[in-house]
């Protein structure tokens, strides 16, 4: 698992925790330090030692399966569920004991928005913002930008119980950047959205993303994730089973280099090359096609010379030679099934 | 801030609900249905208080389940989550509940109570001192039995965790306990409207206490 240390640098009369990198050049806040998170519920536990630190400005996806344990964390982070075990701090600030100021700072949608039926979008839309201390003529601005953001001008003066569900989605969407936040905290953000609002939220978090937001979000759909994500963490059974860039994530699963070699004459001496030293299988996997497995994935590079000689004084034609690399859904499925270091 | 924007939106939420609507037609008709279908109410108790009992009993019930409902509702499909993660009290969500729907009920019963002092003047012809003695009385108990309905329907809500068993819970609790304030009324103590005040207001914030404790430690 990739872990980066913390260390405690100061506790300020806030009662405001500073935490700094130990290694590396950069200088970038965390955000969100969760330290050996534990949530027990009776018999069941939901979350064990879960660690996970994400630094200002980065979009965290969090995915697991089922029941993994994803919106345990979320809860605990902003306060809706307490944890058993373990710390929490947002922005430098201890959770639950200093929500006040973390709940100024945090936008967030649950996994079931709802909001009270009778209220009109605008009326919900206007009470949120006051709630969270923007003032009339923000919230008016902040309302009329995001509404024709996600295209929901035209419901603003519905009541809420004449919207469709995935305008209810898209409104809790609005409702959690209704205040400009530092941290945006969304549970399956973009479920039960349509295609063109899904490539909306992803466009406005990655906007959001480079102009200092931090997004932490969980998500089913992985192509989602390996879309926006800048770091992933993958839970299981209440454990984080890694934790890493998409190409940190990816290192740790490439135990043996594969290629796929595009032949454009296919003699079918091919399989002399067997014996090769590092070539660990070579099989067809289509008349015009091979796949090539290296023993390890040092010194590829020299094997890989070594396989396109032998092929060509073997009358086979190399069209292209393509790297195979797992895409998110195989990175995940490896990890799951225990795949990957953990 | 935080607190009267939540009160202002639930009595803008409550006083155009349906059950509201009712309340605010129905009791006072029903002081009038009572009064033709009861013209004969004995010298002992005036009608004023016949129409308190009523109304505060009906009243207090429907605020009861109403609040019970609303909150259970409220909690089962998460609309909660959004208003706990700003920076607001707890207590402000559930008191400003209280608060909308008790004011919505007292307006409602006292203009069915004013319809009843109104009958009673016209019908018994007593003076109008002994008549507003005996309406302040009825108000008052009325009033303080419709506050500790609508703080058991708070404390219902939050702790029931479907509406069966929040609708059961306000029939056979909520409506029982609001029946204390009578008591001094019912066993003609001396000061019985001040013993009603102190007797409702008391209950009434030991059950919203216990409600607001209960709140607190809830996990959505």
């Amino acid at each position: 698992m990739i872990k980066k240390k913390v260390k405690v640098e100061s506790l300020g009369t806030s009662g405001k925790v500073t935490f700094e990198k130990d290694e590396g050049s950069r200088s970038q806040k965390n955000m969100v330090v969760l330290k050996e998170l534990t949530k027990r519920y009776k018999q069941l536990l939901a979350l064990d030692n879960v660690s996970i630190e994400i630094k200002e400005g980065e979009i965290f996806g969090y995915i697991g399966p089922n029941g993994a344990g994803k919106t345990t964390t979320i809860k605990i982070m902003v306060d809706l569920i307490k944890k058993t075990s373990g710390e929490t701090f947002i922005d430098g600030y201890p959770m639950p004991e200093q929500k006040e100021e973390v709940h100024k700072l945090i936008g967030y949608l649950p996994q079931q928005v709802a909001f009270q039926q009778w209220r009109t979008v605008d009326q919900a839309l206007t009470t949120f913002g006051k709630l969270s201390g923007v003032n009339p003529q923000e919230i008016e601005r902040s309302i009329v930008e995001l509404l024709d953001l996600l295209k929901l001008s035209d419901v603003r003066y519905k009541k809420i119980v004449e919207l469709s569900g995935g305008m209810i989605q898209k409104l809790g969407f609005v409702q959690a950047l209704l205040h400009k936040p530092k941290l945006l905290i969304l549970d399956e953000p973009l479920s039960g959205l349509d295609p063109e609002s899904r490539y909306q939220v992803k466009q406005i978090l990655k906007d959001m993303s480079k102009q200092g937001t931090t997004v932490f979000f969980s998500s089913h759909i992985l192509s989602d994730v390996q879309d926006i994500a800048t770091k992933i963490g993958i839970l299981n059974w209440g454990h984080i089973v890694t934790i890493g860039t998409m190409e940190e994530l990816k290192e740790e699963l490439i135990k043996e280099n594969k290629v796929e070699i595009v032949l454009s004459k296919n003699s079918g001496k091919w399989t002399k090359l067997r014996s090769q030293s590092g070539i660990k299988k070579i099989k067809e996997i289509a008349p015009d096609k091979l796949l090539v497995h290296f023993e390890s994935k040092d010194k590829s590079g020299e094997i890989i010379h070594q396989l396109i000689e032998g092929l060509l004084s073997n009358d086979c034609h190399i069209r292209s030679i393509i790297p195979v690399v797992p895409n998110l859904d195989e990175v995940y499925q490896q990890y799951l099934n225990g795949g990957g270091n953990t | 801030m935080s607190f009267s924007l939540l009160f202002k939106d639930e009595l803008k939420g409550f006083y155009k609900s349906k059950v509201m609507i009712f309340l605010w037609a129905g009791l006072p008709l029903l002081t009038v249905l009572l009064h033709l279908l009861t013209p004969d109410t004995g010298e002992d108790i005036p009608f004023t208080m016949l129409s308190a009992l009523l109304v505060s009993s009906i009243g207090g019930t429907l605020a009861s389940a109403m609040l019970a409902v609303s909150i259970i509702h409220e909690k089962t499909v998460h609309v909660y989550d959004l208003f706990l993660i700003r920076p607001i009290k707890r207590w402000n969500l559930i008191i400003s509940k209280f608060l909308a729907v008790y004011v919505c009920i007292t307006i409602a019963s006292i203009l069915a109570l004013i319809l009843g002092i109104i009958i009673d003047y016209f019908v018994s012809g007593v003076t109008s001192e002994v008549i507003l003695h005996g309406a302040l009385e009825s108000i008052v108990v009325s009033l303080s039995m419709m506050a500790i309905a609508s703080a058991a329907g708070i404390v219902i809500g939050v702790i029931s965790p479907s509406v069966l068993v929040g609708v059961i819970l306000v029939i056979y609790g909520g409506n029982q306990i609001s029946i204390i304030p009578m008591i001094p009324s019912i066993a003609n103590m001396p000061n019985s409207v001040v013993f009603t005040i102190i007797l409702g207001a008391t209950i009434t914030g030991v059950l919203l206490s216990i409600a607001i404790i209960l709140f607190n430690k809830k996990q959505f």
